[in-house]
């Protein structure tokens, strides 16, 4: 009876965490492609004006960043200001809450079909190397080694702690902006 | 409780064995269709593969409407638009693909146009598109290898563009697969061999890569049996029949099993390398098999280890310890590359080929790390493991 009564606040809390969560990542992918030359080499080899966007099917959350070009990307809220270019949409929020809150890694939920490529596959292919450098740098090393399929082993203490103060430090600025506009 | 979870889907209708091709008329009768369409191409209409396809259904009372056989080996936007312009103008009801993966594609594009109506196949690019079933299809595989006749998956190349455009949909699946050993009894050895390896990569990467699973599994295990215990019968005796038969079968079985498991680094290595240097994709398959086995070792000891019993049998696998299994597994695959240099010369290493230059490892590698094959290999590929990896496939 009771589990009855909170499911509808549970559901409603896994929504606005996904929600967040998309906000968050969309920022400190902008974040990202501003401070690591590995993510901005990644990024360079997609279109200057791409849009990428990250969703829940039918019409849920969502993030859109555009490569702005120099392997730079634009946080666009979950507006687009053209046809997106390449969209990886999770099936269910159920599935989405399974990858953002790191109990099932990104290559994981895309070999378990929780997720839809639309777009070229190379691009998404190279945006899951982005996003996993990301998880890579902003979650403690336990955390982010259930995101990844596998942690850098290139990727030291020193780098990891200056490039994470850099990426949040850049997201709650955006963060900061956002509510100021 | 366990985050697994699969999906497995495989719909098509096999038919296969001996005098499977005279089913075909009753297969489309049940479907309604009295006015086929065969698309394939000049290699098949030459080697007199169509022959018993038409005899059977003529045999039965029903006219083959219009046949195209000019399918290119890499088949084009414009191929497909001209091949629904004669399926309308001739008012078909239905197609039959004879043939290998071009042809089988080639089939797959045409049948979104005639049933989705235009004349632009690229409208119809990407996942998902297609909301509805298509005409009948029949598709009659006359190689043992790629297993396009049970993958939901085509690719045709939009030529004004210059890039390959995919097609994935279920509706895409023929309704059903012909699998008749007349169809392979003519194929050249060095085909034989590299398409049976391709169907044996499909096995042991869909049996060894993130998406695997126990229904996966157990059509992949099943092939590369079949495989290891035929293929060499087959080279030694082309006619063999009944070992034409078995790796047909095993091909479906490794078409069945990776296009519900995917595949891993020797497909992202391979279509890159055959985008590179042009290399047919089987002998890609061939070649990369064990070097890309060898760099996913320790992620898939387990798994690779239990491919020894299908590989080499029980006496072997019960001779050899646990911990050396997975080693002993990819021995066996260098055995049976071997066995088959020695047979027909197919290349073990890409300095074999003699198409390869050492400069174009560079440009493979950066390539194969955008496929999306390697999304679905188990160990994180860096550009230097590519690179590691081809260096030790080069000779």
């Amino acid at each position: 009876m009771l589990a009855k009564r909170i499911q509808p606040m549970v559901f409603q809390a896994r929504r606005l965490y996904v929600e967040l969560m998309f906000q968050v990542m969309g920022r400190a992918l902008q974040a990202v492609s501003e401070v690591d030359e590995k993510v901005q080499n990644e990024a360079r080899a997609l279109p200057d004006g791409f849009l990428f966007e990250m969703m829940v099917m039918p019409d849920g959350s969502k993030l859109i960043v555009e490569h702005t070009g120099q392997g730079r990307f634009r946080y666009h809220g979950d507006k687009a200001p053209r046809p997106i270019d390449l969209s990886i949409q999770f099936k269910h929020i159920a599935h989405a809450f399974l990858v953002l809150s790191f109990q099932e890694k990104t290559s994981v939920a895309f070999a378990n079909d929780r997720m839809l490529v639309d777009g070229d596959i190379s691009y998404a292919v190279r945006m899951t190397r982005v996003l996993n450098r990301l998880e890579s740098f902003i979650l403690p090393k336990m955390v982010a080694e259930r995101a990844v399929k596998e942690y850098p082993a290139d990727l030291h203490l020193p780098e990891k702690l200056i490039s994470a103060a850099r990426i949040y430090l850049k997201v709650a600025t955006n963060f900061v902006e956002t509510v100021r506009a | 409780m366990t985050n697994k979870y699969y999906e497995f889907f495989c719909p098509v209708k096999v038919i296969a064995g001996k005098a499977a091709l005279e089913h075909i008329p009753y297969e489309l009768t049940g479907m309604a269709a009295k006015r086929p369409m065969i698309v394939t191409d000049k290699g098949v209409r030459a080697a007199g593969l169509l022959e018993p396809v038409i005899a059977a259904c003529e045999e039965s009372g029903l006219e083959i409407t219009t046949i195209y056989d000019d399918v290119p080996p890499d088949s084009s936007t414009t191929v497909v638009r001209d091949i629904a312009g004669i399926y309308r103008q001739e008012k078909c009801d239905s197609i039959i693909a004879v043939g290998g993966g071009s042809a089988i594609d080639t089939g797959k594009a045409v049948n979104i146009l005639v049933s989705e109506g235009g004349d632009d196949i690229a409208k119809y690019s990407g996942a998902g598109v297609l909301k509805h079933p298509l005409k009948p299809f029949f598709v009659v595989p006359t190689t043992a290898g790629t297993g396009s006749e049970v993958t939901s998956v085509a690719v045709i190349t939009d030529e004004a563009k210059g890039v390959k455009l995919p097609f994935t949909s279920s509706f895409l699946l023929p309704n059903a697969a012909i699998i008749d050993p007349r169809m392979t009894l003519t194929l050249p050895p060095h085909i034989t061999a590299a398409t049976a390896m391709d169907a044996m990569t499909h096995a042991t990467e869909a049996f060894t890569c993130m998406a695997k699973n126990p229904l996966s599994d157990a059509y992949a295990t099943a092939a590369i049996k079949k495989i290891s215990q035929s293929l060499l019968q087959v080279m030694d005796n082309p006619k063999d029949s009944d070992g034409r038969l078995e790796l047909a079968q095993a091909s479906t079985m490794a078409g069945i099993a990776f296009s519900n498991s995917m595949v891993g680094l020797v497909h992202a290595l391979g279509h890159a390398t055959g985008a590179v240097c042009h290399l047919p994709h089987g002998l890609c398959m061939s070649l990369y098999l064990p070097y890309a086995l060898e760099y996913n070792l320790e992620t898939i000891r387990e798994p690779l280890g239990e491919l020894l019993l299908y590989l080499e049998g029980p006496e072997v696998f019960a001779a050899t310890p646990a911990s050396r299994r997975a080693e002993a597994s990819i021995s066996a695959i260098r055995k049976l590359r071997d066995a088959l240099y020695k047979r027909c010369q197919l290349p073990r290493t890409l300095k074999e080929t003699g198409k390869v230059t050492e400069a174009q490892l560079d440009h493979i590698a950066e390539m194969a790390l955008d496929d999306g094959s390697i999304m679905f290999n188990p160990k994180e590929v860096t550009l230097e493991d590519a690179r590691s990896v081809l260096r030790r496939a080069w000779a």
